[in-house]
């Protein structure tokens, strides 16, 4: 074993803290973009007849700002970071990791420049054009090598739970990008995808619905699996549940892209094997719940006290609460009412906001501290995000719920002479209420990232004494 | 929970050299969890024997309900028809007059109207007709009408549009009247219903409106539109759809910079034929669509 300081020594914090400060500077970009395109659908003269920052165009902004930036970002310094320290070996290679940071960054910087000048290739999740698009999976390899290649020279016998999803989550994105992106390119900014019609669109949300499914919730059950126990003082609950869950979870979760696509061109068969599949996650999913939840079982009292692992509980219990809506949803019945409303936007929005960005909050107010040797600078200040996330969350995901029941109700709603009741501008009218509430949410939402950026400025500067804000 | 105390960890550990190390209990499956999962998958394979579920070689297993997404389709399509066949049967044979005085077949027309209305006359007409003075739409819930209010001449301005043009007067804009005149005649127009204070400008504009300008062609001897009034006493092209300027409803709005670009680069006002068989609109409704729309409108409160 290799001795405390010396060991400190040997991990490249460097890059985990380059990713952690893009993390909350993306994190901020991207809830700030929410809230503009929130605002747009509540006021739509607000893009003031510009194309560049019209909705269409923000839009894919914003998804992939929340999504790749800021989650890949908080993924990128919490696996090199985990990786390290669970394996007791510096990072495979500084080149690597240096070319990761740059490039990813750089991906990130192209889709802020293209998006707007309307260049996509017009899938979601999956909007950067091809150059961009190999870009990425070079970024992604070296990613991978640098990943695996730590494994390699570890000096822990076993690989710890968290690099398992980790490593599943490298390695069926990289999988998952490739197979979407297959064009033909036509020149440097369009191409044409090589698969047909309906054949695109099952392609399209099989990467769509895994994207959901391993970066934002296997790679984000990585950090929990390092976070919760190290923050609770705990051990994992169950190991042999960690193993399980995880299997059945990357066996399932690859079926279940055909549910975005109910009702559609898509044969009945593939649409029936997308709910079923979705159906048989649920318990897997929530394995990743039990074993965080259970592992704070006989730490609770820490809560009373702790805010860092109130955003852990809190995660835990969004994370439950939309892997159990998703697979509802994915019924074709319950389907028929959801599809194309906004319950969906609710329901991804449970997940990003509720589950993912509040355990990357735990998550960066654990790392700073660590990384720069400081001392937090206000853990009240934390609590007051905490509430401010959690407040804003609720607001957005009720507001989505209430908006996207009466809409689909309305749509389908039907005379007893059997004409449509609605007229689709009338449905429209009725969503304006609950679109402002939603950018309410989503602007209390972002008032809690800006104290947490400020927090994390002050905390890497607060190498003295603590100030007295300091405890809760 | 004070069992899980007595498990044993799998003695492994991780990361111990800052902070808490990394251990793992080794506790059972929780039996819940378990058999909830077992659940799931037997529900799956009940529904996979339902319903088509897996692919073959060149079909795929159609389930014992004989389910798909068409058939559900098609067999509610076919109830939704089912029972509205017998009013639309009805509906076909009868007159326009005839649907206002049969409550029963009244109430289905104005139903189905109000349907259609609402997704291709709602855009211009807003909804429930109210009308957008931003575009020149007429509103339709009052009895001011520019052609016709009776249910006929209703059901022939949708089967067949309407082209109204108001040319424009200003030298500028293509007109035979310099800017002062244009101005005249707009304080004259705006005296028709009672506003405006300039009399000698009034004046002037009164006799260009008689005169020269020739507006009384289209708006009548009286201003007040070619659907009521009259030119040199005889009764007026009704089609011409001019607008009474003596009342307050006005198509673009009463305020005097309106009043005078109106008059000063002139209006275009189209109304899309809706008929099958004419020009205009690709999206044409079918005569009984039509019928039940006519109906809707005329029952919006100003039918004649």
């Amino acid at each position: 074993m290799i001795a405390h300081s010396g060991n400190m020594e040997t991990y490249d914090y460097d890059v985990v803290k380059k990713f952690t400060i893009m993390s909350v500077v993306y994190g901020i970009v991207g809830f700030l973009l929410g809230v503009i395109i929130a605002l747009e659908l509540a006021f739509p003269e607000l893009n003031g007849g510009i194309s560049y920052i019209s909705f269409g165009r923000l839009r894919p902004l914003h998804t992939s700002a929340v999504i790749f930036a800021f989650g890949g970002c908080v993924l990128f310094a919490c696996s090199y970071y985990v990786v390290q320290r669970t394996c007791k070996a510096r990072l495979f290679s500084d080149a690597l990791s240096k070319f990761t940071f740059w490039g990813w960054n750089l991906v990130i910087v192209l889709a802020v420049i293209t998006y707007p000048l309307g260049l996509t290739q017009g899938k979601e999740y999956a909007e950067t054009i091809w150059p961009i698009d190999i870009l990425i999976t070079v970024v992604w390899v070296a990613y991978f090598i640098n990943f695996v290649g730590t494994l390699a020279k570890r000096k822990e016998k076993h690989i710890y739970v968290a690099n398992w999803f980790f490593l599943a989550f490298i390695i069926t994105v990289a999988m998952l990008h490739i197979v979407n992106n297959l064009a033909i390119p036509v020149n440097l900014t369009d191409s044409y995808s090589i698969y047909p019609g309906v054949q695109d669109a099952m392609i399209q949300w099989w990467y769509g619905h895994n994207a959901v499914g391993f970066f934002l919730t296997a790679a984000f059950l990585g950090l929990m699996y390092y976070f919760v126990p190290k923050q609770a003082e705990r051990p994992v609950y169950s190991y042999r549940l960690s193993i399980v869950h995880f299997w059945a979870l990357a066996f399932l979760y690859i079926w279940a892209g055909p549910h975005h696509l109910h009702y559609t061109a898509l044969p009945d068969w593939a649409s029936t094997l997308g709910a079923t599949f979705s159906i048989m996650l649920l318990l897997p999913s929530w394995g990743g719940m039990i074993n965080g939840i259970m592992t704070l079982s006989g730490a609770w009292h820490k809560l009373r006290t702790d805010p860092i692992l109130r955003f852990f509980i809190i995660s835990l219990s969004f994370y439950g609460m939309s892997t159990f809506e998703g697979p509802m949803m994915s019924i074709k019945t319950v389907n028929a009412l959801s599809h194309y409303t906004d319950w969906s936007i609710g329901h991804v929005h449970s997940g990003a906001l509720g589950w993912v960005a509040m355990v990357s909050f735990g998550a960066i107010y654990h790392l700073v501290p660590k990384l720069w040797g400081t001392q937090t600078w206000s853990v009240r200040l934390i609590n007051v995000h905490f509430w401010l996330a959690t407040i804003g969350i609720v607001i957005y995901i009720v507001s989505m719920w209430i908006s996207g029941i009466m809409q689909g109700l309305m749509w389908r709603a039907y005379d007893h002479y059997g004409n449509l009741t609605y007229s689709f501008a009338e449905t429209v009218g009725a969503m304006h209420p609950y679109y402002v509430f939603r950018a309410v949410g989503g602007i209390i939402f972002l008032l809690g990232a800006l104290l947490m950026a400020f927090n994390v400025a002050k905390t890497i500067g607060n190498k003295g004494e603590p100030s007295p804000l300091r405890t809760a | 929970m004070s069992e899980e105390k007595e498990v044993e960890t799998t003695g492994h550990q991780w990361d111990e050299d800052e902070g808490y190390p990394l251990k793992e209990f080794n506790n059972p499956l929780p039996r819940w969890w378990l058999y909830s999962f077992y659940g799931t998958i037997v529900w799956a394979v009940i529904y996979w024997i339902f319903y088509p579920a897996w692919p073959l070689v060149t079909d795929y297993t159609r389930g014992l309900l004989g389910w798909s997404m068409h058939r559900q389709l098609d067999e509610e399509l076919a109830q939704a028809r089912a029972l509205q066949k017998p009013f639309n049967d009805r509906l076909e044979k009868m007159g326009l007059a005839e649907i206002t005085h049969d409550p029963q077949m009244l109430q289905y027309a104005v139903a189905g109207g109000k349907s259609i209305f609402g997704d291709n006359c709602a855009p211009c007409h807003g909804n429930g007709g109210t009308g957008s003075k931003s575009g020149g739409f007429p509103v339709l819930v009052d009895d001011d009408w520019l052609i016709s209010g009776t249910i006929e001449g209703i059901a022939n301005t949708i089967t067949h549009g309407h082209v109204a043009m108001m040319p424009a007067h200003q030298k500028e804009y293509g007109g035979s009247f310099d800017a002062k005149q244009v101005d005249d005649l707009t304080q004259f127009v705006l005296s028709l219903s009672g506003q405006g204070g300039n009399k000698e400008a009034q004046a002037r504009g009164a006799a260009l409106f008689k005169g020269e300008a020739g507006c009384r062609h289209c708006h009548g001897d009286l201003g007040k539109g070619s659907a009521r009034d009259t030119l040199d006493g005889a009764p007026m092209e009704k089609s011409i759809g001019a607008p009474n300027l003596t009342d307050a409803i006005w198509l673009y709005g009463s305020d005097e910079a309106t009043v005078r670009q109106s008059i000063a680069k002139g209006r275009s006002g189209r109304m899309p034929a809706w008929g099958m068989g004419t020009e205009g609109t690709n999206h044409k409704l079918p005569p009984l669509a039509i019928k039940q729309v006519a109906v809707y409108v005329h029952s919006l409160g100003g039918g004649q």
